[in-house]
């Protein structure tokens, strides 16, 4: 189809004003100093050793990593239990209970955050718990549905198969199962971990303002104080971490090439 | 794998709905508290609803929730489509590399990209509002049409276009006729995608908005620094049109099924 | 030889649906058994029950004398080879061969020489490591069955294991196949619907049906004496025909008698007779058994394919009237128009659409450009009583023709020993709608309205030939015969004389090679 392939010019255009340019004002703004005028442009390192030389940031990025570590090793050890026992219940009683997951998550994030304010003022929490309880339940629904997924395109073939090779329950479980839907555990781990990383209005909502995140110093850093530079500097740490540990998952997944389509 | 399934595993997804919906059902009974109290119920009334219509800043941020939904939804699907069919025509180095820029706004987190598009916006002297935020939607719901209209396109029989420009369509009757109406689903799902994504966002709102103009999710991310039951109501009603459209989309289908027997059954009747 | 598996009496039902009806079938050790049939007909029910996927309702499968049935799959010593081969794609060539042993926590050395040894009996050698998923149809085949075989089962199931892989690659793995067998000294079960397949492999054959089984017997046994029709049909391509055992050894179809060695059915029973394609021979005319012509001449590589009539079918002759053309112009509103005149029975004319009669009239019209008009006019008076009428067609300008319907009685023919009947009318047609019809045959039934029935369910029976002696390049007016029959009695024939299409001859055979079986459900 000759004439076809004309019809991606003006998105190549939109894409480079819209996607990259945008990214690369962040670079920009990181790397030079306050005041700038978009013409003249001053260089400097000055807002990365800020950040680290800070008595406070470096931790609350630690913090930011931990939460969003945790929050993820929870999302993993509820959800794939969960997506487990969906996997094996009747096709129609799955599609039902898919539904039930994800209905709550076409309601409002920020709605549903709001939610857990009200319903944890009854008990007595520390605002770490309350985060956590805030994380795990915006992101776990992203886990059982990745999870499930996996587990739903396992050939039942290969499990009569690992059965008819001697492999009792437990073993079909552990050397077929488990190894077959790790691909959906690392693509929900990414759902996960990513957006726990710089979420903000969790902490926010839940923790009271005691519990601060590095998407909160990000958001301060523009809509308080206005300093674009060095809240961009914080977003381009935050990036590059993020980067550093898809590339990591990515690596970790050793899930079979798929042949090629074309 | 199926099979019945187990007292302890059915506990354990009872106890997960539980935990889904337990702020959902809080949110709808609070909605109807007569007093300002989070925690105690004290009696039931709908003050709370009334002043949420009265409230000129909920009823303007709804409008731009859903002008805003509407607007990328329309802009994102017709230019995703427009896009995906080119991709697939191009050579693979091109499809991967527009792939790669696509991620960007995909896997980057939300607030990356939206001190992005605010730095862009700002540098460039654009007064930040309605349309910058717009613009923002748009360019990240694209992406999320073009990533599912694509496999439709890839399972399209590769010769479809050259049968239907052989069989005397314009190119762009082959397209509207022929590829189009097959990718249909694929169309439909992305438009879903997009509007959910441009409904539900907060992040990047927040940071391309403009003075004057909040979407629901800012306007509840402002409000909430005071105990405010009329978020409760505002929740609650979103609670009520999202159940409706999901029964909607979920129970018709049913009853055009039954509807469609029945039919069938009186046809053989009449015949016979 | 000893039994190593007996099946008795197993019945399975799925949701009240009965699956298997009671199948008792004994296996013996180191035998290559095929259970052959069409999906549907409950061999891989049975396979499954065997390996222990599936429990049956009733009955039992016993192993070394002991009842297996609810054992489950994992402790049996039973392995398989599944349809899509089921390799696990997170696991290499040798990961996914070493799997049953690792699950048997064999010592690691053990594993290796097992596992090594097995890749040089499939022939993998070079493929130890790699991703099978990567692996063509074939090599997949092959890891399937080495990753059996290692466990060192008794038994080998194949599930219907050739039917995803190409014509060529299956015959070579069938003969791999019968190889491994007979190497390793183990029972396959083998499941499969190529008849092919089951005879070039098997030393028994299984044929089995909504789930029963119809026989069991070696190759040779199921080739030459099928017991029933299905069988018969169901290995290998033959005659089948309806007949009548007069007495021992003599049988009678087409109201002649023929010799047989059969005995042991009662006097003038129904039967069905089988003759093998390559058992029939073809000798001059008059020579032989019975006389026939060749209708058909298909060469297949080593032998010729050949269909020869011996009997003709039902046929009933029209007349095809043909009239030069008929258009009408109207040079004021630039339209011209055509139709013609049309037989139709009686019984059709309360069904008379308008719709019908432009279809049956080939009514159309058209302009100097020859751009088609619509018919907006379309009158007539058609009583339920055989007459001629009128019926005009007219366009929104005026043009119109007018043409006349003839309703006439049908005239049956019904021919007793066919038990078919079979009916046609004259038809009415231009030189040119004969000359453009591009499926002269079709258009002559259609226009002839001619059907064929059996007499006696009054179902459908295909009018097999349209005979006429015109040649529509060159027609003219005048009247035409055109004659529709239906098949009657053709013989398929496998022979290696060449043989020109519509040659009369004979057809011989010996009395040995007619295989009289009982008519099924009796």
């Amino acid at each position: 189809m000759k004439g076809f392939n004309r019809l991606i010019y003006p998105y190549i255009v939109w894409a480079i004003i819209m996607i990259i340019l945008p990214m690369l004002m962040i670079v920009l703004y990181a790397f030079t100093v306050k005041g700038n005028d978009v013409l003249t442009f001053q260089f400097t390192l000055e807002n990365f050793v800020r950040f680290f030389k800070d008595p406070i940031f470096p931790g609350v990025l630690w913090r930011s990593l931990k939460v969003a570590f945790i929050t993820t090793a929870i999302c993993i050890l509820l959800g794939y239990p969960c997506a487990y026992i969906f996997a094996k219940m009747k096709p129609n009683n799955q599609a039902v209970m898919v539904l039930l997951v994800t209905l709550p998550m076409w309601i409002n994030v920020l709605v549903r955050t709001y939610a857990w304010r009200g319903l944890l003022s009854y008990v007595e929490l520390s605002s770490e718990v309350r985060v956590y309880v805030g994380m795990v339940y915006n992101f776990l629904p992203f886990m059982i549905l990745q999870v499930y997924t996996a587990l739903s395109k396992i050939d039942p073939a290969l499990i009569t198969a690992a059965h008819d090779l001697g492999a009792n329950d437990t073993n079909t479980f552990l050397k077929v199962i488990l190894p077959l839907s790790l691909s959906g555990v690392v693509s929900g781990i990414t759902l996960v971990f990513l957006p726990a990383v710089s979420s903000f209005f969790i902490p926010k909502f839940l923790g009271g303002g005691q519990y601060l995140l590095i998407g909160n110093l990000i958001e301060d850093y523009f809509i308080q104080t206005g300093d674009w530079n060095f809240g961009s500097a914080i977003s381009l740490i935050m990036a590059i971490i993020i980067l550093i540990s898809m590339y990591i998952m990515r690596k970790l997944d050793r899930e079979p090439k798929e042949a090629e389509v074309n | 794998m199926e099979h019945k399934t187990k007292v302890h595993e059915r506990i354990y997804v009872a106890l997960m709905m539980l935990f889904f919906y337990l702020p959902i059902l809080y949110v709808v009974l609070f909605s109807f508290n007569a007093s300002r109290s989070l925690s105690k119920f004290t009696g039931f009334s709908i003050e709370w609803y009334e002043k949420m219509f009265a409230d000129r800043m909920i009823m303007s941020a709804i409008g731009y929730t859903v002008l805003c939904a509407v607007l990328a939804t329309i802009i994102s699907t017709i230019v995703g489509t427009i896009t995906a069919i080119g991709l697939s025509k191009n050579r693979r180095i091109i499809r991967e590399s527009i792939n790669q820029v696509n991620n960007l706004p995909m896997l980057n987190p939300d607030i990356v990209t939206a001190i992005g598009f605010m730095l862009f916006f700002t540098s460039l002297r654009i007064q930040t509002g309605f349309f910058t935020m717009l613009l923002a939607h748009i360019a990240f719901c694209i992406p999320y049409v073009i990533l599912s209209v694509m496999p439709k396109i890839r399972s399209l029989d590769p010769n479809i276009a050259e049968a239907a420009l052989d069989l005397g369509c314009t190119p762009l009757q082959a397209l509207w006729k022929v590829i189009i109406p097959q990718i249909k689903e694929g169309i439909i799902s992305g438009a879903l995608v997009a509007f959910t994504m441009s409904f539900d966002d907060f992040v990047i709102s927040l940071f391309t908005t403009g003075p004057g103009v909040s979407n629901i999710s800012i306007y509840v991310y402002g409000a909430i620094k005071r105990v405010n039951p009329t978020i409760n109501a505002l929740s609650a009603l979103i609670v009520y049109v999202i159940t409706i459209v999901l029964i909607v989309i979920n129970v018709v289908p049913m009853i055009k099924e039954r509807r469609r027997e029945k039919n069938e059954q009186n046809f053989e009747k009449s015949i016979s | 030889m000893k039994k190593l598996i007996q099946v008795q009496n197993v019945t399975k039902t799925f949701d009240g649906q009965v699956v298997l009806k009671s199948i008792s079938l004994d296996i013996y050790e180191n035998e290559f058994v095929t259970l052959l049939g069409p999906s549907g007909c409950g061999k891989t029910t049975l396979l499954r029950i065997i390996a222990g996927f599936l429990e049956p309702t009733e009955g039992h499968v016993i192993m070394d004398g002991e009842d297996i049935a609810t054992v489950p799959a994992y402790k049996r010593d039973v392995n398989t080879v599944f349809q899509h081969y089921a390799l696990f794609p997170h696991l290499d060539v040798y990961e996914n061969i070493a799997f049953g042993l690792k699950i048997k926590k064999e010592p690691k050395d053990i594993i290796d020489q097992k596992v090594k040894r097995m890749i040089s009996l499939v022939g993998l050698e070079e493929f130890e490591h790699r991703d099978v998923t990567t692996l063509s149809g074939g090599q997949q085949q092959r890891v399937a069955i080495a990753r059996a075989l290692v466990n060192e089962p008794r038994v080998l199931l194949l599930d219907e294991s050739l039917s995803a892989l190409d014509k060529n690659l299956r015959k070579e793995m069938q003969l791999e196949l019968k190889q491994i067998q007979q190497e390793v000294g183990i029972t396959f079960i083998f499941v499969t619907h190529d008849q092919e397949e089951a005879l070039t492999m098997s030393d028994k054959i299984v044929i089995m049906r909504d789930g029963e089984i119809e026989q069991i017997g070696t190759p040779l046994e199921v080739y030459n004496e099928p017991v029933n029709e299905y069988c018969a049909r169901f290995i290998g391509d033959s005659n089948i025909i309806d007949g009548i055992m007069k007495k021992d050894e003599l049988v009678n179809f087409d109201d002649v008698d023929y010799v047989c060695v059969d005995k042991g059915f009662k006097e003038n029973e129904p039967v069905d007779i089988v003759l093998r394609p390559e058992d029939i021979d073809i000798v001059p005319r008059n020579k032989g058994l019975l006389n026939g012509e060749v209708k058909s001449v298909l060469f297949k590589g080593v032998h010729y394919a050949v269909i020869v009539e011996t009997s003709s079918g039902t046929s009933k002759t029209v007349t095809m009237h043909v009239t030069s053309n008929r258009d009408v112009s109207n040079p004021e509103a630039h339209e011209h128009i055509s139709a013609s005149s049309f037989y139709m029975d009686l019984e059709d004319v309360p069904t008379l659409t308008k719709s019908e009669v432009i279809t049956r009239a080939n009514a159309q019209a058209w302009d100097d450009d020859d751009e088609y008009v619509s018919l907006n006019k379309v009158e007539y008076n058609v009583d339920e009583k055989v007459g001629t009428y009128d019926c005009t067609f007219a366009t929104e300008k005026g043009t119109e023709i007018t043409i006349k319907i003839y309703v006439v009685e049908p005239t049956v023919i019904e021919d007793e020993s066919n038990e078919e009947g079979i009916q046609a009318f004259d038809f009415i047609k231009t030189v040119d709608e004969i000359k453009e019809s591009v499926a002269l045959d079709t258009d002559l039934i259609r226009w002839a309205d001619a059907a064929a029935w059996n007499l006696e369910d009054e179902s459908r029976v295909e009018i097999w030939d349209v005979k006429y002696d015109f040649d529509d390049e060159t027609i003219t007016e005048g009247d035409y015969q055109v004659t529709f029959s239906t098949q009657g009695r053709e013989l398929k024939i496998e022979t290696t004389d060449h043989i020109e299409e519509g040659e009369r001859i004979g057809l011989k055979w010996a009395p040995e090679d007619v295989h009289v079986m009982r008519k099924m459900g009796q």
